[in-house]
């Protein structure tokens, strides 16, 4: 018998080897356990994972993070989520979770936790955030086809308060653009993706003649997409790409009305802390102003813009 | 008696046989009170509904996470319970039966021991079916309650937040998708298909075990190697590569060559993250337990065939 047992045991491996590589090919199978994760969850959680049972360890280990992240034990925290996004790595509410502990409430923490010198706070802070944007990519490397990781990440690498700690700013801003190009590629992603993606490559200086025929395209595809921001940009654009453009008469075709475009060019000109270009702003701002007989005394161009967020002012360096 | 009998009749004999014996094996599981466990799922499946457990979600997501949760909770405990059912009513059948001296009553007559065997584990596998049919109908319903909840605090929330309508349907669709529908079933038979085999493994055992503990404990054993299984199956085909030893190599076919791939039926996670099996997917994976079951069956009637009673 135990031959026999043998032999039907060296006949299956010729289907259960190709039915493995189906079943990984269409990621129905997991990745495999690494060593590194199976000694973090514990000898029963390991059990219980191989078991076949590794979303309910995530689970659990998810119920533990939140605990984690309640008491501000934010190493732990990114550990517990590397754990969980090794056990359920298709579940994008994980990588999203794990990075915005990281870049936001942890960095948020460090921002504001006096308990440590100025220089390590600091630190703190840019590597919280560097590590929410890493968890992301490695997010979207597990689920390229998910176009709201892509997403997020663009979200990130354009949130004003993070922008800083990545260094150049144009490259964060290229990145970010990148990310929702890639989200707007899928299917089933939201036409917001495609505004996100203008207002990404507005902000990067060497990239203004292609944020301005994306932002055409998009104005030209209807109603839907004139959204303020979207028509202040190409406003701007277009007074960078023309300067002798009349702004003024420009911003009220644009927006339908002198009030309608008076008040979102003063918007615009008060966001500094995203980084928007303002070319021919003033100059449609001072032109409007006339129309709408604003006295230059109450001229939004005499109050200072909000200056944009400076980690050495923060940090008090 | 038998040999005045046509073949036809013969064969048929057989199946009724065995739908005998598996019927009184599935009575008698029943009248053990087997089915009192569902109600300890019951109150997993709706405590993993009613229970506010911490989650680190934001307001647009109005509680969606909790339906996977649930899908996590009542998929996980369906497996534990289908499996340690399985491997506890097989390992009790012979013993019972031998004390209950019903075996000898039984083999007495012109019952082929195959039969026996065969009818003893369809009775298993009907209690595992019944019961997994009852914990899917309750996943189901706990399910769809819980579904219809969540759509309408994220219709409320997106009418709040002036949400555009393709937003509003992406995200319902989104939560639409994680709540019951075909593509769970799909997981429920792979539960089910793992529990026959872990069910055909603890008949084998029984045949040469002294106890119901001694097959019940090698029972959960071989569960928890059989995930081991393709890594020593990939172990001994790379093998060489790394310097290992013959010996570990040999132990390593062992192992690959005489237990079941018991992760092929670990797409449950890929189920409970999204995902949807194929139709033609799910019949190979059926069919891999298929052979799995008759492997082990068949092994088992050659051990039970030579056995004194």
């Amino acid at each position: 018998m135990a031959a026999g047992l043998l032999a039907a045991g060296a006949l299956r491996m010729t289907w259960e080897i190709p039915l493995t590589r189906l079943l990984r090919g269409q990621e129905l199978l997991p990745p495999r356990l690494d060593t590194g994760t199976r000694e973090r969850i514990g000898q029963t959680s390991s059990a219980v994972a191989l078991g076949g049972l590794r979303t309910l360890v995530a689970t659990f280990l998810n119920l533990r993070a939140h605990t984690r992240f309640t008491e501000q034990r934010w190493g732990e925290l990114a550990l517990l989520f590397d754990t969980i996004t090794d056990l359920a790595p298709r579940t994008r509410y994980y990588w999203e979770t794990g990075s915005w502990h990281q870049a936001y409430n942890a960095a948020s923490h460090h921002l504001n936790d006096s308990k440590l010198p100025p220089l390590r706070r600091r630190e703190a802070w840019r590597s919280s955030i560097r590590a929410g944007r890493a968890f992301l990519e490695r997010g979207i490397r597990n689920n390229p086809d998910d176009w709201r990781l892509h997403a997020a990440l663009g979200f990130l690498l354009t949130d004003p308060n993070k922008v800083p700690a990545f260094g150049d700013a144009d490259d964060c801003f290229a990145a970010a653009a990148d990310a929702y190009r890639r989200a707007a590629e899928q299917p089933d992603a939201l036409g917001y993706v495609r505004r996100s993606m203008l207002y990404a490559l507005a902000r990067i200086d060497d990239r203004q003649d292609e944020a301005l025929a994306l932002a055409r395209a998009l104005h030209a595809e209807g109603a839907r997409n004139h959204t303020p921001t979207l028509l202040c940009l190409l406003l701007v654009l277009e007074s960078r790409a023309d300067p002798r453009l009349d702004t003024g008469r420009r911003a009220i075709e644009l927006f339908g009305g002198e009030r309608r475009a008076y008040d979102a060019l003063c918007n615009h000109w008060r966001r500094t802390r995203e980084r928007f270009p303002v070319d021919g702003v003033a100059a449609a701002l001072r032109s409007i102003e006339a129309r709408l007989g604003i006295p230059e005394s109450e001229s939004i161009l005499k109050s200072p813009p909000p200056a944009p967020f400076d980690p050495d002012q923060a940090f008090g360096n | 008696m038998n040999a005045h009998v046509p073949a036809g009749t013969r064969r048929g004999g057989h199946v009724v046989r065995i739908l005998t014996i598996a019927a009184h094996a599935f009575t008698q599981l029943a009248r053990m009170k087997v089915f009192h466990f569902l109600a300890l799922f019951a109150v997993v499946a709706i405590a993993s509904n009613f229970l506010n457990l911490p989650q680190h979600e934001g307001p647009e997501s109005a509680g969606a996470a909790v339906l996977r949760s649930i899908k996590s909770w009542s998929l996980g405990a369906m497996t534990l319970f289908s499996v340690v059912i399985a491997v506890a009513a097989t390992a009790l059948l012979i013993p019972k039966d031998i004390e209950d001296r019903t075996l000898y009553t039984i083999l007495a007559k012109p019952v082929p021991r195959i039969d026996y065997l065969a009818g003893r584990l369809l009775g298993v596998l009907l209690l595992l079916f019944v019961s997994l049919l009852a914990m899917d109908l309750l996943m189901t319903a706990v399910l769809q309650v819980r579904t219809a909840i969540v759509l309408g605090e994220q219709r409320d929330m997106a009418a709040a937040l002036g949400w555009p309508p393709d937003a509003v349907e992406s995200l319902l669709a989104e939560t639409r998708a994680a709540g019951p529908g075909w593509p769970l079933q799909g997981a429920v038979a792979a539960v089910f298909v793992r529990a026959a085999v872990m069910a055909s493994i603890a008949l084998l055992i029984s045949t040469f075990s002294t106890s119901t503990l001694f097959t019940t404990v090698v029972g959960l054993l071989v569960y928890f190697i059989g995930h081991f299984q393709a890594d020593a199956r990939d172990f001994w085909l790379q093998g060489g590569e790394a310097g290992e030893g013959a010996a570990a190599r040999l132990a390593s076919l062992a192992l690959a060559l005489v237990l079941p791939d018991f992760q092929l039926f670990n797409v449950i996670d890929a189920v409970i993250e999204g995902s949807v099996v194929p139709l033609a997917t799910l019949g190979r994976l059926v069919l891999a337990g298929g052979y799995y079951v008759v492997l082990f069956t068949l092994a088992s009637w050659f051990i039970f065939a030579e056995k004194e009673i």
